[in-house]
């Protein structure tokens, strides 16, 4: 037998869901399809998108390379501070992207406290690069694989460790061969989730890396200097963002929902 | 395997980590019962000015609150258009108060100050800027406004005019989303200058300023007019004649904005 929901819940849930919607639906609506392949194959548009691509792999690449062992170490460390150092790495979730800009520029910017060495002694600026971008998007997505990792580490059961040292296995042997292996779809999951932030990621990206089109202006930053003048062509770049999402979303369905 | 616990935070994430959006503008809804409320439509570069002059308005006619909404001059013509709550309107350009003067209409409509373009660097100056020409010099990293801001328009048609737009452009690094964003840039070294109002650098120590001729400036013209369908018309011509009397202009002179042009 179906259960019946509460009349008052089928209301508030229903609002809930509209408001959720109804953006989405209003860009589509409100969509230039006429000339959307227009929009998006003009070299701004064009630039933007390569842009991204390129910034939203990258970061996610060094977040892997740098957030899985981090997370390694948060779920087997044994280190005084490992709680400070969990809940520091998570930061970057829930601070407001442009406030990671402004950090990022007191450490990294020209002036900052490592950046004024670096372009000092190696001659390397990141504001205004595209480095830039990829270090600002790397700070917003590196805590997603973090964490996912981390939750995959934990799950493992220790004994399979303890077994492998048994049969002689060196830790590092044990690590790539038995361990990685067995948390391979948590770490795919915590890669695509900080692809798809990277890929969103404006606050921290003009706050830091500024908006040059070409060198800094990805699709989100390319969508806000596009609605200034043109608010058909701004739909049209968000439309690809809307997207993409979607299929970040319904690609890990599974993982996000709890459900099948 | 048990269900990850990472699931939540990333649902979170989901929702809020998409974008920062820079609102611009905010409009308080502020006044009690029994006093005269007055709302003023002001572009956003007056905001300290204004602020100032209200203060000093109600300091003057007791009773009386002054509401301000900043925002981009031509956003504020539309609101007024569409929704006419406002009592008066200050336009940082003469074609968004035209379009308020086509509909809804405007009464005592004045210009009372102007504006016009500086070069700023960081205080210390690290590429020697003295002119516009050396904004040209190979190197040099400049931020402007955006495309469709203001305040790069202006910049745009300034260096249009003076026939530097090829070289300039070169060596711009950011294009910002506000006025604000430059000076910030500039002002943390991060920039070697940026071009922005006289009136964003008057209380701004921390920059600065060099001066660009005028021959080779560009002048905003501010004017300001009392709303036609204003419940407030008496408030509402008293605040435009304040703002357009002698200490109104004093403010706005202290405030980095020029007198108006006569003639």
């Amino acid at each position: 037998m179906r259960r019946r929901l509460p009349l008052s819940f089928v209301v508030l849930g229903s609002i809930g869901a509209a408001f959720v919607a109804l953006p989405v639906l209003g860009l589509v609506s409100r969509a230039p399809w006429g000339r959307i392949a227009e929009i998006l194959t003009g070299p701004g548009a064009r630039a933007a998108l390569r842009l991204s691509l390129e910034v939203s792999l990258l970061a996610t690449l060094c977040s892997v390379v740098f957030g899985v062992p981090l997370a390694w170490m948060l779920a087997r460390g044994t280190f005084r501070g490992r709680a400070v150092l969990r809940a520091l790495v998570i930061l970057p979730l829930v601070l407001p992207p442009v406030v990671a800009g402004v950090g990022l520029l007191q450490a990294l910017g020209r002036r900052g406290i490592v950046g004024g060495w670096l372009e000092r002694i190696a001659g390397i600026q990141l504001t205004f690069t595209t480095a830039g971008a990829v270090v600002a998007a790397t700070f917003v997505s590196i805590p997603l694989v973090v964490l996912s990792a981390e939750a995959g580490f934990r799950s493992v059961d220790p004994r399979f460790e303890r077994a492998a040292a048994v049969l002689g296995a060196k830790p590092g042997y044990t690590l790539r061969r038995v361990i990685l292996p067995m948390v391979a779809p948590q770490l795919v999951a915590g890669a695509v989730l900080a692809w798809a932030r990277a890929l969103g990621e404006f606050g921290a990206t003009i706050t830091f890396a500024g908006n040059l089109e070409g060198r800094t202006q990805t699709v989100p930053l390319a969508v806000f200097q596009t609605l200034q003048t043109d608010q058909e062509g701004a739909i049209a770049l968000s439309l690809v963002l809307v997207v993409l999402s979607i299929c970040v979303l319904v690609a890990l369905r599974d993982r996000i929902t709890g459900t099948g | 395997m048990k269900r990850p616990a990472f699931v939540p935070v990333v649902v979170a994430t989901l929702l809020v980590g998409g974008c920062a959006s820079s609102s611009s503008t905010s409009a308080s809804a502020s006044g009690s019962g029994s006093s005269a409320e007055l709302i003023v439509f002001a572009a956003s570069s007056l905001t300290s000015a204004f602020n100032q002059i209200g203060s000093d308005f109600e300091a003057a006619n007791p009773g009386t609150t002054v509401t301000f909404n900043y925002g981009s001059s031509t956003d504020l013509a539309t609101q007024i258009g569409s929704e006419g709550t406002a009592d008066v309107f200050a336009s940082a350009s003469g074609t968004a108060m035209d379009a308020v003067a086509k509909d809804p209409g405007v009464e005592d409509r004045t210009d009372f100050a102007t504006n016009q373009l500086v070069i700023i660097t960081p205080s210390d100056d690290p590429a020697a800027i003295s002119s516009l020409e050396d904004l040209a010099e190979p190197g040099v990293q400049i931020v402007l406004g955006a495309d469709g801001v203001p305040v790069g328009d202006y910049a745009r048609l300034m260096l249009d005019q003076d026939g530097l737009t090829t070289q300039v452009m070169l060596n711009v690094v950011s294009n910002e989303p506000d006025d604000a964003s430059v000076v910030a840039k500039v002002k943390s070294g991060e920039a070697d200058a940026g071009i922005v109002y006289t009136s964003d650098i008057a209380s701004n120590t921390d920059v600065r300023g060099v001066p660009i001729p005028s021959k080779q400036n560009v002048m905003a013209t501010y004017p300001i007019a009392a709303v036609a369908a204003s419940a407030n018309a008496h408030l509402a011509s008293g605040f435009v004649d304040y703002v357009t009397g002698s200490q109104g202009e004093a403010t706005l002179k202290q405030y980095g904005f020029g007198p108006p042009e006569t003639g």
